[in-house]
């Protein structure tokens, strides 16, 4: 359907796309992800033959668009932007029938098959209500069916997407992005988008192309792909990648660390120091995000499933040490943990609530410092509230402390004493 | 819907008011001719018509004076009417800006500059019978037209906002070469401000069928592009994605309404606001789709140019006001009651 081949792009010597190859199907549904500068709209702009002056190849339905006219183009791919502002108070339907330029003739005028392409572009989007009003007087959102509208007016089998929902609001993305769906399934028409919104992308769209300073970093479905180290270093940013529990398909949410005095920055942090966390509740996925975070190799342990802690485990890529939900820690996961322990340079004791299972966390922590482990007790809540056992776990736990262990009032304190 | 069904009503109710005020006009002036009279002999100059009609009753210093005086001026006035408006259509949809006019890309400080050479340096009879101040303010608006042009104009590509500064420029420094001339030449002053003040009063037949076929042939070529005028006011990006090739249709109407400017300039000094107003009232009206807007307010362009100049030659009897001052004097508050009457947005 459509065909890129060594594709190079240079604006005022600057290269902004280098050396561009993919090829897509008919019926795909592709998502194009990348920061802002990294080439998404120029590509665009090249395969819709806006911009000129490319080198390498570009395909659709099988001709070179170079020896195709601006018309033709405009009947086998479609554009919807992100923002369209008309000079004049164009109305709703005028709007849309400019879609059908390419098939009406300099010297002809619309016909029926242009007035029922424009109706039924409008029914889809649900326009048609308001057919005779004025473009400009409409809310965002409805401006964007109507650009929506006259995209499908064109009639093509290609539709670009240009970041056409990045300033609407969630139920507007939602329905787009249903829109897009339907169109995809039902008519077979092609997608390839640019979103601004990462999961939108991914939870959408058969294949993700990562988009780094005008190269492919990489082209393959979101499953293959999207991953913290992917996305780190084409974005530049921190991220949880982990699975939505009703869909399951993975999502993207950032990591903020908002206030943490991080004492050392992440770049020099020690890589090597590995660091055990005493997990369960909760209460240890702060520390263990802003451990991870920093550059530490971390592990956590033991955790009930269904525990928030393993969530944010699993979606950090953590190594853990798991217990049946709603059981008692048993030896053997205890062991495992204690072998965890061993291997660590550094233990620390969240403000986890403690109860008959989970005991015997404490019983290990006692023995790492008895031991000589390097433990910090985070003491944010006061254990005597936290001990759900009847006295037993406040005395080892002031135990622990009376044997050497460092406290800290609160996680910010945490990587100074590291 | 129907958009040719409402341009062909809007356009026969305009041709009707343009009609009956070309009688009126004919029939006003130092000699009074009734309407009756007026229009038998108007309908006497019409190929078909004329046969029914008996001229002999009529008085024949009343048809030469219409024939010979009246009409040449009226029919000049209409088409430099829909000329102006022509353009003043085509540059505020390109620039997308309001303020835009037939003039906006320095047309007339070229014309005016050509023609105050003309007056002042040249004597002769001129070209064809064409004074030679009609010719040098054409040479002047077209040359003008064109290095603001090719200023603005790199690798095929045309930008708007270059061609508006560079217009603006040019325009300011030929204005001050024709204020440095008229300083000079005192005894010419007169006539270089009557020229620039705008006016009609040396019409005749001869000039309007000069003018005329290539003002009506470059207005019908632009006319084909008024679909695209539209989609290109949606900025050229979306305009390109939609299968306008906007850098080609830019070109083609940038070049039709400087030269139609550039001809209505030439035979009628610069008439002011006719251009920039009557696509304003017309959109007001019709609304903004070009295809509608531009034959419309085409017409009305000749109506509004007509009415003030039958003004400009009969409220001051027999002294003439040059149009321009009439154009501006009435047209703008008219222009500014409707847009405070109507509250619409239209730009």
């Amino acid at each position: 359907m459509l065909s890129v081949k060594n594709l190079d792009f240079s604006y005022n010597q600057n290269k902004v796309l280098d050396n561009i190859s993919f090829s897509v199907e008919e019926g795909s549904f592709i998502s194009i992800l990348g920061p802002n500068g990294s080439g998404k709209s120029t590509l665009v702009n090249l395969i819709s033959k806006v911009l000129r002056g490319y080198e390498g190849k570009i395909e659709v339905g099988g001709r070179d668009i170079k020896e195709l006219d601006s018309k033709d183009i405009a009947k086998m791919v479609a554009v919807v932007p992100q923002y369209t502002n008309p000079g004049f108070s164009f109305t709703v339907s005028e709007m849309v029938m400019m879609g059908r330029y390419p098939y009406i003739s300099r010297f002809g005028t619309e016909g029926k098959e242009d007035f029922d392409a424009v109706s039924g572009a409008m029914e889809k989007t649900k326009i048609l209500p308001f057919a005779n009003r004025k473009f400009t007087e409409l809310s965002g959102g409805e401006k964007q069916r109507v650009i929506m509208a006259q995209a499908l007016a064109q009639d093509s089998s290609i539709l670009l997407l240009d970041e056409p929902t990045s300033h609407l609001d969630i139920n507007f993305q939602i329905e787009f992005m249903n829109l897009f769906l339907s169109l995809n399934k039902k008519e077979k028409k092609t997608i390839i988008g640019i979103f601004h919104d990462v999961n939108l992308a991914i939870q959408n769209s058969k294949k993700i192309m990562l988009l780094k300073e005008g190269r492919i970093f990489n082209f393959g479905s979101g499953e293959d792909i999207i991953n913290r180290e992917s996305i780190k270093s084409v974005f530049g940013s921190d991220v949880f990648v982990g699975r939505n529990p009703v869909t399951k398909k993975l999502y993207v949410s950032p990591v903020f660390n908002p206030g943490v005095d991080r004492g050392i920055s992440s770049q020099t942090a020690n890589k090597y120091l590995r660091v055990h966390i005493i997990g369960g509740g909760g209460a240890a996925s702060p520390v263990m995000n802003l451990l991870h975070s920093s550059g530490y190799t971390v592990s956590c342990g033991v955790i009930n499933t269904l525990d928030t802690d393993l969530d944010t485990a699993q979606m950090l890529g953590i190594p853990y040490v798991t217990e049946a939900p709603f059981s008692p820690i048993s030896f053997g996961s205890q062991n495992k943990n204690i072998e965890f322990i061993k291997s660590s340079d550094v233990i620390i004791l969240p403000a986890v609530e403690f109860g008959p299972g989970n005991f015997s966390n404490l019983v290990s922590v006692k023995e790492a410092i008895s031991s000589g482990k390097k433990v910090i007790v985070i003491d944010e809540k006061n254990i005597r509230e936290r001990d759900h056992t009847g006295g037993k776990a406040e005395k080892l736990y002031r135990r622990i402390i009376e044997d050497g262990a460092i406290v800290v009032k609160s996680i910010n304190q945490v990587l100074r004493r590291l | 819907m129907g958009t040719g069904r409402k341009t062909i009503k809007h356009i026969i109710i305009l041709l009707i008011i343009l009609i009956v005020l070309i009688i009126v006009a004919a029939s006003i002036g130092a000699a009074k001719v009734n309407l009756k009279d007026t229009s038998l002999i108007i309908a006497s100059f019409i190929p078909g018509v004329n046969h029914f009609i008996n001229t002999a009753r009529l008085d024949p210093q009343d048809i030469v004076i219409i024939s010979q005086i009246r009409l040449p001026r009226i029919f000049l006035s209409i088409f430099v009417g829909i000329a102006l408006a022509s353009a003043g259509v085509i540059f505020q949809g390109l620039f997308r800006n309001p303020m835009a006019d037939p003039f906006v890309i320095g047309v007339s400080a070229g014309a005016a500059f050509g023609a105050t050479i003309g007056l002042v340096f040249i004597t002769g009879v001129g070209l064809l019978g064409i004074s030679t101040t009609t010719i040098f303010a054409l040479l002047g608006a077209l040359v003008t037209t064109f290095l603001v042009y090719s200023i603005s104009s790199a690798r095929g590509k045309v930008s708007v906002t270059t061609l508006l500064l560079s217009g603006i420029a040019l325009s300011a420094m030929l204005s001050a070469m024709t204020s440095f001339i008229m300083i000079f030449r005192g005894h010419d002053l007169a006539k270089i401000i009557f020229w620039i003040m705008g006016g009609l009063t040396a019409a005749s037949w001869y000039k309007f069928n000069i003018i005329t076929p290539m003002v009506v042939v470059l207005i019908i070529i632009s006319g084909f592009y008024m679909r695209d005028l539209n989609i290109i006011s949606l900025g050229d990006e979306r305009a390109a994605q939609l299968g306008v090739q906007t850098d080609r249709v830019k070109k083609i109407l940038l070049i039709m309404a400087s030269l139609i400017a550039a001809l209505a300039v030439s035979v009628s000094g610069i008439i002011g606001f006719v251009g920039l107003i009557t696509p304003h009232i017309l959109r007001l009206i019709v609304g903004p789709d070009h295809k509608i807007l531009y034959p419309t307010s085409a017409v009305a362009g000749g109506i509004v140019l007509l009415m003030s100049d039958t003004l400009a030659r009969t409220i001051l009897m027999p002294r003439e006001i040059p149009v321009g001052i009439i154009t501006s004097i009435v047209g703008v508050p008219f222009f500014l009651y409707l847009l405070v009457k109507s509250k619409k947005q239209v730009f």
